[in-house]
């Protein structure tokens, strides 16, 4: 009763489908992110009668055969590359980033990691850190009598004094461009990791070479769609339902099965 | 005297095959470029003894799918494309060029053009689609040309088989006798084909080869029965 199996399948596929998408309901509000959809491909094809098997000496030959498919597995469950939108807050380190591109940031281990979350903040002793408190990678510190910070479009940090009109550069922020955004392995707090498919990282001026500009005082909203995952939760809701029905319906099969003795 | 008992038994191996055939549609309801399968029966005349009688048996002869197009899902993706009316992407795996209507491309690391399993992509030649590293903009016209930052690079090669398609794992087709290139092919960029299983059908197709099923068994019971009748009923003359 191979179709028990199948529709195990069914469901496991849409059981992953739902998580998916609770995990983009549940970050709706989380900054830059970005939502995951989930994609599925059929199983191998088990050939009961392969076509093109000689049916007579003439050699006439099956023209389609038989082939039963064995049921679906997720195939991938990629990043969607889509803007969120760019909410105003005022703060004066928060900087959204318009286009592609990600903000380089130092993890205490030494390992680099990538974000679009620019909420940051200033450390101790001055440095310019995320707000889990990792340093970018362009080392940017901020004099602790500055009172004010800009930060351009195209990345250039300044500090503002009380005693001179002009700013003083503290440095650039750079923004990182990968190849394929979507290989990034995804590490948590808003933050991804360099892999194989993703290409080698790519340190750009902003508004440079295809990576987006900075945005002082904005942030990057999430970027799911509640309507969307909504509706999608319902299909995928829907869709588990009916491979049930096919459990259920095999299960009735092979309990007429066993009534017969 | 149990030819009628292999009759039956016959149509309830076919109808377990049709179940999974049922079972493996409404599990790939969600696939994206999945076409449906159709279990194809047909009887078997088989001879009977010298008598010139003969006995009729159902069995899976062949399945067929369905080629209809399934829905388009707009996903926004700027390398998403689903083929509309015929035509199939080509792609190169290891085993030989592969068709498929599922259209969920990305980038690779050498920044080319590939499906969810990184195989390539072809392009209009016959080649593996290069895409400008740095391009911001990417658009895949109507016809299946893509334009990066409005400089035409490349072409999505769009064929047709010249016979029948085989199926392969991951939404795949085998087209054993080849394929030429589409003339005018159009395409849909930021959209995805949907699987064209319809649940309303496979639903009730379900609930009729279960009902057949179990008519199959009652007929078995009461063949069974009668059977024991008979030999009961001999048994006392």
């Amino acid at each position: 009763m191979k179709s028990l199996q199948i529709a195990a399948t069914g469901m496991a596929a849409q059981q992953t489908r739902v998580d998916v998408i609770s995990n983009n309901i549940a970050n709706m509000s989380t900054a830059a992110y970005r939502p995951r959809v989930a994609e599925f491909a059929d199983l191998a094809y088990q050939q009961v009668l392969t076509p093109g098997t000689i049916t007579s000496q003439t050699g006439t030959v099956v023209p389609s055969g038989i082939q039963i498919g064995t049921g679906v597995r997720p195939s991938t469950v990629s990043m969607q590359v889509t803007q969120g939108s760019l909410r105003q807050t005022g703060a004066e380190l928060d900087i959204a980033i318009d286009g592609a591109g990600f903000l380089e940031v130092t993890l205490p281990s030494g390992e680099v990691a990538y974000t679009r979350d620019g909420k940051l903040n200033r450390s101790p002793e001055g440095e310019v850190v995320t707000s889990d408190g990792f340093a970018l990678a362009d080392g940017i510190v901020i004099p602790n009598d500055a009172l004010r910070i800009s930060i351009s479009r195209d990345g250039e940090v300044a500090a503002y004094f009380d005693d001179a009109p002009e700013g003083q550069p503290l440095g650039t922020i750079s923004l990182v461009r990968f190849v394929n955004e979507k290989g990034l392995e995804a590490i948590g707090d808003n933050m991804f990791r360099e892999t194989e498919a993703s290409g080698t990282p790519n340190r750009l001026v902003p508004e440079t070479e295809g990576v987006g500009s900075l945005r002082q005082g904005f942030l990057e909203d999430s970027g799911v769609d509640v309507v969307k995952e909504i509706s999608d939760l319902i299909e995928a809701q829907r869709g588990y339902e009916l491979n049930s029905k096919v459990i259920t319906a095999s299960d009735e099969m092979l309990a007429a099965t066993t009534r017969l003795r | 005297m149990t030819h009628s008992i292999y009759a039956s038994l016959g149509r309830q191996h076919g109808l377990m095959q049709e179940m999974q055939v049922v079972s493996n549609n409404l599990a790939n309801s969600s696939t994206t470029g999945f076409k449906a399968d159709r279990a194809v029966f047909a009887e078997f005349i088989v001879p009977r003894g010298a008598g010139g009688d003969s006995i009729s048996m159902g069995g899976l002869a062949a399945h067929s799918f369905e080629l209809t197009q399934g829905g388009l899902k707009t996903t926004g993706g700027q390398f998403d494309v689903a083929v509309q009316g015929e035509g199939y992407f080509v792609i190169q795996t290891d085993r030989g060029e592969r068709l498929t209507r599922a259209g969920h491309f990305q980038l690779n690391a050498e920044s080319e053009l590939i499906d969810s399993r990184g195989n390539l992509v072809m392009g209009g030649g016959g080649n593996a689609i290069s895409i400008p590293d740095g391009s911001t903009r990417i658009a895949i016209a109507g016809d299946g040309s893509i334009s990066a930052d409005g400089e035409l690079i490349d072409q999505l090669r769009i064929v047709v088989p010249d016979g029948q398609l085989l199926r392969d794992a991951g939404t795949m087709f085998t087209a054993a006798d080849g394929f030429t290139d589409l003339e005018s092919p159009s395409v849909l960029q930021g959209a995805l084909e949907q699987s064209n299983v319809s649940p309303v059908l496979e639903i009730s197709r379900m609930i009729a080869v279960q009902r057949a099923y179990e008519a199959g068994q009652t007929m078995l019971e009461r063949e069974d029965q009668r059977l024991g009748q008979l030999l009961s009923a001999v048994r006392e003359t």
